[in-house]
């Protein structure tokens, strides 16, 4: 889809397209934008990210996150990715039981597990890393 | 106030985080019955037909805030039962409220969390107008009516728990 809008004096030719994936791709004038869907169907924008094409689809690289870290302190209740195992936005990696509460800490990015670096029913403290990406 | 009624569902939590961003806060998911109702620790919840069962999509709110008005919100349940039906419910913090040693009503909130609060959800189980629990459960679970004889209102019951709710959210955020 393409289409021009014009935002004060000046006009953006903006053209929408769909990647695999699920990926979308926005390109305003000559730069790209890119956005996917998580697992609640939420649009999420990706920062810093620069696919590369080849024959069969998209190489998913150019990630800004290389660690997935605790937002709060709590205790790790269940871990639901494996070592090896490529991740997306959106998709749930752990929960963390919290302050009374079921936490479900979700992935930002794309990425590939390099390592889990907590068990489950081990305390982590706020900001710990809880995941390696690669 | 919107409130989304269904006769059966899974667990109203599950369904509440699947549409929370699609819809405003304070939409309110009912179920008449749940096939997998679950509570802490993914803990099932029997969730037959004549129970109050419901899910609401909180407003984005600081974590600390969560946890509050999750402790407050077995407060709020104590109160309604007490003062509608001269009953003298327990809190067994920091999630379940208890008459007569056992279990009527359990909360269990949700967070998704990537960079920051993506969805929050408070799920209450409340049992209402069950008439019977299976044996296994009998000794440790009991609904309004089996305390006191009669049916009670559970439309009316909703609305008081949500109105404290946000009453006390409003309260504890400012």
């Amino acid at each position: 889809m393409q289409t021009e809008i014009k935002i004060g004096n000046k006009t953006y030719r903006v053209e929408i397209s769909e990647l695999p994936e699920n990926l979308l791709k926005v390109r305003v004038n000559d730069k790209d934008y890119f956005l996917t869907k998580s697992a609640y169907g939420e649009l999420v924008f990706l920062e810093d990210f620069k696919p590369s094409f080849k024959e069969n689809g998209v190489i998913l690289e150019g990630l800004a996150e290389k660690e997935i870290k605790s937002p709060i302190s709590g205790t790790i209740s269940a871990i639901y990715i494996k070592k090896g195992e490529k991740i997306k936005p959106g998709q749930k990696v752990i929960t963390l039981i919290a302050m009374k509460m079921e936490n479900e800490i979700i992935s930002e990015s794309f990425g590939q597990v390099k390592e889990i670096k907590v068990k489950e029913n081990q305390c982590v403290n706020i900001n710990d890393a809880l995941i390696i990406l690669e | 106030m919107i409130i989304k009624h269904y006769k059966i569902l899974p667990s109203t939590n599950l369904k509440a985080k699947e549409i929370a961003l699609k819809v405003e806060p304070w939409t309110v998911i009912v179920a008449e019955e749940q096939k997998a109702g679950y509570g802490r620790k993914g803990t099932p919840w029997l969730s037959r037909r004549g129970g109050l069962y419901f899910s609401i999509i909180l407003p984005k709110s600081q974590i600390e805030d969560l946890q509050t008005l999750t402790i407050l919100a077995a407060f709020i349940v104590a109160k309604v039962i007490k003062e509608n039906f001269k009953l003298e419910p327990l809190i067994k913090l920091p999630n379940d409220v208890l008459i007569n040693g056992k279990k009527v009503c359990g909360i269990l909130t949700e967070n998704i969390i990537g960079k920051e609060i993506k969805t929050s959800v408070i799920g209450i189980g409340l049992n209402t107008n069950i008439n019977k629990f299976p044996s296994d459960l009998e000794n440790i679970a009991t609904s309004i009516k089996i305390e006191l004889g009669r049916k009670v209102d559970d439309k009316k019951i909703l609305n008081q728990i949500i109105e404290g709710l946000k009453e006390q959210l409003k309260t504890i955020s400012q």
